[in-house]
């Protein structure tokens, strides 16, 4: 039965696939030359095996003998491999071998990432006539013992499949052809694997465990795969095609991602969008693109020389009236055609190539003055909120937050406020008390206060500290020691540097690796979710998760979120971001001409910086209603003062709730005083209508063409805005972009600058809240009647939903996005709305992606 | 005005004060120096105006508006016809384009940085790869500037990875500070305390060495932002423990601003109402400072900028120059406006060439007449070094602006003619011409790198360069 099986397993069968979840490096030994055998890799590069002796090898399709004494292993430590499953805490290690001999033991290594014969993450060996497997956690030794073997005369010189798996909870088994074959309980975790070691095939890396036998097949997964993927796999054969998990693009994706669609955006799309179409041509989106211009098709797949496109742009006769493409672009447009064509996004969306230039640089973040304050707070327990605030210089807004981390420059100022502030911050602690929650001690003998360093270090420094770190610190103690100091002098001077040190100032994580997407560890991602989640360091329950491996898996992850959401601190991040997305701070020094505003009242504009964060706070926090619905909820908070420049009845001296359900001209944040004043004194429906495409539709539109004279165009009698704007629009030379974006403010026509409600402006002229709005992408308006069908049109849009989602995630990870990001924020996007579109379910779907999970990496 | 420029020694009498005494300022001026040092140091500063003189008006030489400049006609090459078209950034503010590319000849990468690094930074790293000597400012960017709703609108050095390369400082109290301020630690008087928390420092230099060095696990930008911050924590270091004790009769500090910073500076894009007087009064001190910060050799790059890219003020005040006067400034009511088209940047918007422009002539001279009263600063006798030419003569000082034209209507239009004047780098350039290089301002830049002797070019990797040598001596 057993033969009959084999004979069926070597040959593909097409009704199994073999299942990819979880695959982190394959080697399917297609290549029969060179001195590496590659493979596949989930994360960053491909960990290529280097042979030692090739001529002890025979290399075919498929296939790879060992015939004499060899060592075949990575050029580097599997970094990745090792990352993942000390996250995961699970494997699955699988072969498609077929040993040469019975007689071979040691176990002698079929696979291996070890260090030596007894320093181990894990081995697959042949001991006899059974398999044998050794897998290292917290609980075995670190030969990985006890391990778990196959019967006696389980192991033939027949071509097998053989798996090992290991679950999270410790249940490891070894299934033989498809079926069980052996299980044990192996206690413990992961997260003790060494970092250094290699991955191996027919020996122990140091060549004195050889094995000897045929190669088919080699996988590793980070998850226990179940008994029926394991007999699929099986069932697919040693030969079956496998590609890895995710949704990497294919090579022809990539070039139509990165390079193609961003050139055809920065190009083309002026004329050619959908709601341009000029020629009758829309190359924003892969049917009308392939569908061609009225004259017929403009891309022939395969075949740049005859398509018009590449005729066209290769005479520099398109673009029209812009400057040629470069002969790089050019060059590039050949080959993507040449090469298929291939099209891969449904919509080419010009805003997600905006920050492209900024692709690939990784910038270590500071703490903003915000995030030191509660990170000061959150770790030694004192509120340094005024003196961090007088003293530290503030951070700058750049491309729309204050937290972009390429901003977060250091000067001397910084350095010096840093050493001030600790001192003020240590002078303020129980210092005794504090070190009593790491060690009782109170000697400055070595060993005392090495531990202590390296327990505090840990909370401190949100993760453990390493010998150099504790070396570095234990030299304060000397000195003060050695100048008749005491304990509690130790102690404050370590902590006053801990306070400046780069572990706290920084969120240090590891930026090098291969150039791929790299797995971050479990302190890593504990500091990115309390960011993320509290703009804070971890607490105490969150680096505990992280200590236990409890964030290895997404359950563990999505348990913290849920648990951290629920802290006061979520919603003062949130509010955070808001304030930065609307740039609230513009409240402070907003002072409109007191010719034209002589009633203004100065107290307004801090109610009405309030009035957003209180409505914020009220439809995201109390009410819980998805993002998009700050667009049109029908509620919202003001002083009398404010009601009464609103034009609705006070209800009370401070800060109260309106319900204006009631009140169809209000409603949502674009009828706030603190967006609506964004137009200046004039309400300029330029700037408003810009604000609307730029922050809520993600649009992107060029400078004005030559010969225009952009000075605005006063108001008078018989002359409103809407009629200029109108004028605008209809201009043959503006109106191409104008009408994406100025009639975005039309339905805001009856609010002053200041956000008062008129109904006719100070010309007398009659004030229309009616218009249109093109949503981009698309190819036709939508009308709007009024501005409360306009706020309805913008809380139903799709753009706008997935606008917030881009807002809030370049606000959680501290940069903008850029255009690889944009299938990880498309999934973000539809995970969250799925999960009801909330600012919790848009949190949770950004720190379980992996835009968080992961981190991209540079080359050494 | 209330004040008019001074002797260098006289100034200091009235400035010097929170950090560093008179006795020690007099000695730490380059003149004073000795001529020990024969070779005088590689520098390399950026000021930038804002707003730009428009093409047309840069042909009528010293005549027009550019007459404040002619007194060190013979120190400087004046440029025309330099085009930095590559710099317009499709769909974002003129003003933010045309200023990012002011000394790095490429379009903006973001809100808050340049395309890729200023001149200035490109020659620190060429000519100090390891860092300045101790004690100097490693960059000095200070300004006087209102608008600022992007920061390249008033930043003018930006690092190799197109970052701004040091914290702007607004307030001539806080750039004096910066330049000559020693720290005051609370309990430094005591020596044991004081050997102590030296220890601290030790530490926490340890710990940013590690990021910085070859286990560091940060990739190059963040190694490089890691390692601007341990130079900076070095730089505190010889403040709070080397410098010498100042005196107690050191003079006072230099006046609060009386101007409007910050946030309040620039209230919602509205613009802000201001005198001529204030305004040159404290742009004057500023200037002051920032070239005796030159001159006692503290500083050796940055950037200086009057009036940022698309500043908005509403100025007021007679404008005299060499005793005549030449304009009353009033802006709002000349425009009979308020708020943003009530400020002096819409004379810019207006611009007509077939029309007198009086009131943009009147706004470009005085900016002339401001960067020159810096220029001037760097030129006189406390300001000769060893090889007997003056430290205007001996550094690298580019002068730039936005735009060579106001109007938002042509991008074309407004990055070409961008005006730009230099001095001549100890002998490396031209100086005492006024010259049409038409040449892209990539490739003038790229000249002025080559032969100040950095290998670095701005710009793509692939691209040709095409040498400006005319521009050289």
């Amino acid at each position: 039965m057993l033969v009959l099986l084999v004979s069926f397993a070597v040959r593909p069968s097409h009704a199994a696939t073999r299942t990819t979840a979880g695959l982190q490096a394959l080697y399917d030994f297609n290549s029969t030359s060179g001195p590496i055998v590659t493979g596949l890799s989930r994360w960053g590069a491909a960990l290529g095996l280097e042979i030692s002796d090739p001529k002890a090898v025979k290399r075919s399709e498929g296939s790879l003998s060992v015939r004499g004494k060899t060592l075949i292993r990575t050029q580097k430590p599997a970094v990745t491999i090792i990352e993942s499953i000390r996250r995961s805490g699970e494997i699955t290690i699988e072969a498609w071998i077929q040993p040469a001999k019975i007689d071979q033991s040691g176990p002698a290594r079929i696979i291996t990432l070890s260090k030596n014969s007894s320093e181990r993450n894990f081995t697959l060996g042949q001991d006899g006539d059974r398999f044998e497997v050794r897998f290292r956690t917290t609980k075995t030794s670190d030969n990985g013992i006890p391990s778990l073997s196959s019967g006696p005369k389980s192991l033939t010189t027949e071509l097998t499949h053989v798996v090992y798996t290991r679950s999270r909870s410790g249940q490891a088994r070894l299934y033989l052809n498809g079926e069980a074959a052996a299980e044990q309980t192996i206690k413990g975790d992961t997260s003790n694997w060494n970092r250094s070691h290699r991955l191996a095939l027919a020996n122990e890396l140091s060549k004195d465990r050889p094995w000897q036998g045929t190669y088919h097949l080699v996988a590793i997964y980070n998850r226990d795969l179940t008994p029926d993927e394991i007999k699929r796999n099986f069932e697919a054969g040693a030969g079956a095609e496998t590609t890895l998990a995710g949704d990497q693009p294919t090579a022809g994706e990539h070039l139509f991602e990165t390079q193609v669609a961003p050139l055809l955006a920065k190009h083309c799309l002026e004329c050619h969008d959908s709601s341009t179409r000029k020629g009758g041509l829309d190359l924003s989106r892969r049917d009308t693109a392939l569908a061609g211009s009225k004259h017929g098709e403009v891309i022939l797949p395969g075949n740049a020389a005859e398509s018009p496109l590449w005729e066209s742009v290769d005479a520099n006769d398109m673009p029209d009236d812009r400057p040629p493409l470069s002969a790089r672009e050019k060059k590039m447009l050949q080959q993507w055609i040449d090469e298929g064509a291939t099209w891969s996004l449904e919509t080419i969306d010009p805003a997600i190539y905006t920050h492209d230039r900024q692709a690939g640089t990784n910038w270590v973040r500071r703490l903003t003055v915000e995030e030191y304050i509660a990170t000061v707070e959150s770790t030694v327990g004192v509120d340094i909120d005024q003196e961090a605030r007088e003293i530290l210089p503030p951070d700058l807004r750049a491309d729309g937050f204050s937290n972009t981390a390429y901003n977060l420059i250091v000067d001397l100022k910084h350095v010096e406020a840093y050493a001030r502030l600790a001192e003020i911050i240590v002078s303020r602690m129980d210092v005794i008390d504090f070190a009593a929650e790491y060690s009782q001690s109170r000697k400055l003998t070595d060993e005392s206060m090495r531990g202590l360093i390296s327990k505090m270090g840990n909370w401190v420094l949100r993760g453990p500290v390493e010998d150099r770190e504790v070396d570095s610190y234990r030299g304060i103690s000397t000195t003060v020691a050695s100048a008749g100091g005491n304990f509690k002098d130790a102690v404050g001077f370590i902590l006053e540097a801990m306070l400046q040190s780069p572990r706290f100032l920084y969120r240090m994580e590891n930026q090098r690796g291969d150039g791929g997407r790299w797995p971050v560890d479990e302190y890593e991602l504990a500091s990115r979710m309390s960011y993320i989640v509290w703009g804070a360091p971890p607490d105490r329950e969150l680096l505990k998760a992280a200590e236990e491996g409890r964030l290895f898996d997404s359950a563990g992850v999505e348990t913290q979120v849920e648990r951290m959401l629920e802290d006061p601190r979520a919603i003062e991040r949130s509010t955070q971001f808001l304030h930065d997305w609307l740039d609230l701070d513009r409240m402070d020094h907003l002072r409109p001409s007191p010719e034209r505003f002589p009633n203004w009242d100065t107290n307004l504009a801090p109610d009405m910086r309030e009035e957003t964060i209180a409505f914020f706070k009220e439809v995201v926090w109390n009410q819980k209603r998805p993002l998009s619905e700050l667009l049109n909820a029908q509620v919202t908070y003001a002083t009398a003062r404010l009601a009464a420049h609103y034009g609705l009845e006070p209800a009370g001296k401070g800060l109260s709730r309106y319900d204006l359900s009631s009140v169809p001209s209000r409603g949502g944040l674009l009828t706030q005083g603190s967006v609506l004043t964004v137009g200046g004194d004039d309400a300029s429906t330029v700037t408003r209508g810009l604000f609307v495409f730029h922050d809520l539709l993600r649009g992107v539109v060029k400078d004005p063409p030559p010969g225009i004279d952009t000075t605005p165009v006063p108001t008078r009698p018989g002359l409103s805005q809407r009629a200029i704007a109108t004028e605008r629009i209809a201009n043959r030379s503006c109106g191409a972009c104008h009408s994406k974006f100025e009639p975005l403010s039309f339905g805001l026509a009856r609010f002053d600058g200041l956000g008062a409600y008129h109904a006719v402006d100070e010309h007398g002229n009659d004030l229309r809240d009616d218009g249109e709005i093109l949503f981009p992408g698309a190819a036709k308006p939508v009308s709007y009647g009024s501005s409360g069908e306009l706020m309805d049109l913008l809380a139903g849009s799709e753009r706008v939903s997935k606008t917030l989602t881009w807002k809030v995630t370049q606000f959680a990870l501290g940069r903008p996005l850029v255009s690889a990001d944009a299938r990880i924020v498309d999934s973000i996007h539809e995970k969250a709305r799925k999960e009801g579109g909330t600012y919790a379910n848009l949190i949770s779907a950004i720190v379980l992606s992996d835009l968080v999970q992961t981190t991209r990496t540079e080359t050494h | 005005m209330k004040r008019t420029p001074l002797n260098r020694r006289t100034l200091l009498k009235g400035l010097g004060g929170v950090a560093i005494g008179l006795p020690l300022l007099e000695e730490m001026l380059i003149s004073n120096a000795g001529a020990a040092a024969k070779t005088v140091p590689v520098r390399a500063f950026n000021v930038f105006f804002g707003l730009g003189i428009p093409a047309p008006l840069q042909t009528e030489g010293f005549e027009g508006v550019l007459e404040p400049l002619q007194p060190l006609a013979d120190k400087l090459l004046i440029m025309r016809n330099v085009d930095q078209v590559r710099c317009d950034e499709s769909g974002i503010n003129a003003h933010f384009d045309g200023a990012s590319g002011s000394f790095t000849a490429e379009p903006p990468d973001g809100e808050a940085k340049a395309g890729g690094p200023s001149i200035d930074q490109v020659i620190k790293k060429a000519h100090y790869p390891r860092g300045l000597p101790d004690g100097m400012v490693p960059t000095l960017i200070g300004g006087t500037f209102f608008r600022r709703s992007r920061v390249s609108r008033y930043v003018h050095s930006y690092n190799m990875y197109g970052t701004v390369a040091a914290t702007i400082q607004e307030k001539p109290r806080d750039l004096f500070d910066r330049v000559f301020g020693t720290l005051t630690l609370p309990d430094s008087a005591n020596g044991r305390t004081q050997r102590l928390r030296r220890s601290v420092l030790d530490s926490v230099v340890d710990q940013y060495r590690y990021y910085t060095g070859k286990n560091s696990p940060l990739g190059a930008a963040s190694r490089a932002r890691v390692a601007d911050h341990l130079s900076r924590i070095r730089e505190l270091e010889q403040r709070a423990y080397e410098m010498k004790e100042r005196p107690a009769d050191s003079p006072e500090l230099p006046p609060r601003s009386k101007l409007l910073h910050g946030g309040p500076a620039d209230p919602g894009g509205q613009g802000i109402d201001i005198t001529l007087d204030d305004l040159s009064t404290e742009w004057r001190l500023m200037a002051d400072l920032y070239a005796l910060a030159i001159q006692t050799d503290r500083v050796r790059f940055g950037a200086l900028t009057f009036l940022a890219a698309g500043e908005r003020i509403r100025l007021t005040g007679d404008y005299v120059y060499q005793g005549k006067k030449i304009f009353t400034f009033d802006d709002a009511a000349q425009h009979n406006a308020t708020g943003d088209k009530g400020c002096s940047h819409e004379w810019w918007h207006k611009f007509d060439e077939k029309r007198e422009n009086t009131q943009l002539r009147a706004h470009a001279h005085m900016k002339m007449r401001e960067v020159s009263y810096f220029l001037q600063a760097l030129d006189g006798a406390d300001s000769v070094e060893a090889n007997g030419k003056t430290l205007l003569e001996n550094s690298l000082i580019t002068i730039s602006t936005e735009s060579g034209d106001g109007r938002h209507s042509d991008a074309k239009r407004e990055l070409s003619g961008v005006f730009h004047a230099i001095t001549g780098a100890n002998g490396r350039f031209k100086t005492g011409q006024i010259m049409d290089v038409n040449a892209e301002g990539l490739d003038v830049y790229n000249t002025m790198l080559q032969a100040m002797g950095a290998s670095h070019r701005l710009g793509p990797a692939d691209r040709q360069m095409t040498p400006t040598d005319k521009i050289r001596a």
